[in-house]
């Protein structure tokens, strides 16, 4: 899933000071599961912001309102006729939901609410981690599942670089290293000999963004173009 | 050919030390040891951006060490650059007459001076060494022919006290197939660590450098307080015996120091050349080499 942090209240009370009337507008899916912008940090941010508005004896409305998933047209198109009332919204969702709610609704300013950090996994309760870079070509069949575009600082393709210590990683030495892990799961699963395979350079080309993927089944009716 | 490829190949114990390109254009500094010692030592190694510390371009210091009268032995790292940038740069080595590579991933960018600058590695190490055999051979890294092509001698880094050890064997192996001509090691003080790593070396003969530096009081006292987080280790003995004196005294033992290890290098045959660190500085590199009878 997306993980995302919540921006700092200072930083969201300055985008929207010139307003009055204000939508918080939360996203019940990747977000809500890492605490940043689901329902309940919708009304969280909405408390902190009236008070701290009513400290400063700013009247401003502030309504919320949250959505099964901002990056998605099907739940986007109900929320244009509610928002249209307001000065300003601050999305919750990642930046594709902000992005999107403002392309399929949005008349007025649209400001994230959080700052999206990376596609990952929920370990537990309040810890979250990397996962995946979405590079286009996926190695973890030849890595033992574990990803080293992601894992690996430097994403290293050919094994590990010469900062491994005791088989934890230069940059990050509280995590093991990427390549050592690979190895050892490689060689748990007997096939060590997929590591001596020279991975060629990384096509680019494919991560030239924006990306765009069209279903097979549907090439017809999109063409090439989104 | 180069005379670092020749005397390495001819079994004659090539001795290489390295140069510091300064932080600035002040280079008199990083050259002074060229002259002196440009007919005792065979060539001079340029690091690039080592450590992640922004330093004047290795390639433009190995060119005025060309100049003074020194053979460069250039290192280029996948950290700053991508496929263009290194094919071109290597290709620019090439007619500025460095021939002489030792092609690296690059310590991580967090590490350095410029923690905030975009790190790379569009290349790793084993690609790079692909991509600068494919030159030789007439075409870049997309297939394309080249006018002209380059001729080099194709360095890499191999890490003998590597833990775990399996997975750089791997690599090692990797970047031999890729087409590394010489390996070059980090620092060695423990003898014993290099020999054990001697037997994992493949039966076909490859040509190994090991490097031997001098520690200044900063790294000695961050092993004497047991903050000594290398991929080489540092013998205790050595810690306890240089431990707590004063820098000069540290670096005149470590000088001593680098001096046995080359010459019991030599002699042992644990190695086909040398790579000194020794801060770049003639009176310490020369102490070296008497020391170790070169």
């Amino acid at each position: 899933m997306i993980i995302a942090e919540r921006k700092p209240l200072a930083e969201i009370k300055a985008m929207i000071s010139p307003y009055k009337k204000i939508l918080i507008v939360g996203c019940g899916t990747c977000v809500a599961v890492c605490l940043a912008g689901g329902e309940k940090e919708v009304g969280l941010l909405a408390s902190q912001l009236r008070l701290a508005l009513g400290l400063e004896d700013r009247r401003v409305e502030i309504g919320e309102i949250t959505v099964e998933r901002q990056c998605d047209v099907e739940f986007l198109t109900p929320l244009c006729d509610f928002i249209i009332d307001y000065e300003a919204i601050i999305s919750m969702a990642c930046g594709a939901g902000v992005q999107f709610l403002k392309q399929i609704c949005g008349l007025q300013p649209i400001f994230p609410g959080v700052n999206t950090t990376f596609i990952g996994v929920n370990n537990e309760v309040g810890y979250y981690t990397e996962r995946c870079r979405a590079c286009h070509t996926c190695y973890l069949g030849v890595t033992g599942a574990i990803c080293p575009v992601t894992m690996c600082p430097k994403g290293l393709l050919n094994g590990p670089c010469g900062g491994t210590l005791n088989g934890y990683c230069e940059v990050h030495p509280e995590k093991e290293c990427a390549w050592s892990r690979i190895h050892h799961r490689l060689e748990l699963e007997g096939r060590v000999d997929t590591m001596r395979q020279i991975l060629p350079l990384h096509a680019h080309d494919r991560t030239t963004t924006p990306g765009t993927v069209i279903h097979p089944a549907y090439k017809k009716r999109y063409g090439t173009n989104e | 050919m180069s005379k670092f490829r020749e005397t390495l190949e001819a079994g004659a114990f090539p001795v290489v030390v390295e140069l510091k390109p300064p932080k600035g254009t002040g280079v008199d500094e990083m050259l002074a040891p060229v002259k002196p010692l440009a007919g005792r030592v065979t060539a001079f190694g340029l690091p690039d951006n080592e450590h992640a510390r922004m330093r004047l371009s290795a390639l433009a210091a190995a060119r005025l060490v060309k100049e003074a009268g020194g053979e460069p032995l250039l290192t280029l790292t996948c950290r700053d650059r991508n496929r263009l940038a290194l094919e071109s740069d290597l290709l620019g080595a090439a007619v500025l007459g460095v021939e002489n590579l030792l092609l690296v991933s690059g310590d991580y960018v967090t590490l350095g001076d410029h923690p905030q600058a975009k790190p790379v590695y569009d290349a790793d190490s084993v690609q790079l060494l692909q991509v600068a055999r494919g030159l030789s051979d007439g075409h870049d890294s997309a297939g394309l022919p080249l006018k002209g092509s380059p001729a080099f001698f194709l360095g890499a880094v191999v890490i003998p006290e590597a833990e775990p050890l399996a997975p750089q064997l791997i690599k090692f192996e990797k970047k031999l197939t890729a087409g590394a001509q010489f390996f070059i090691t980090p620092p060695v003080f423990d003898l014993d660590k290099l020999r054990r790593f001697r037997e994992h070396l493949p039966a076909t003969p490859i040509k190994l450098l090991v490097s031997v530096k001098v520690l200044g009081a900063d790294e000695i006292a961050r092993a004497a307080a047991g903050r000594w987080s290398k991929v080489y280790s540092l013998p205790p003995d050595l810690v306890k015996d240089l431990g707590g004196k004063e820098p000069e005294e540290i670096m005149a033992g470590g000088v001593a120091a680098a001096g046995r290890l080359v010459q019991q290098i030599k002699q042992e045959k644990l190695a086909d050349g040398v790579y000194l660190k020794a801060k770049g500085r003639t009176d310490l590199l020369t102490k070296i080499l008497e020391t170790a009878g070169l």
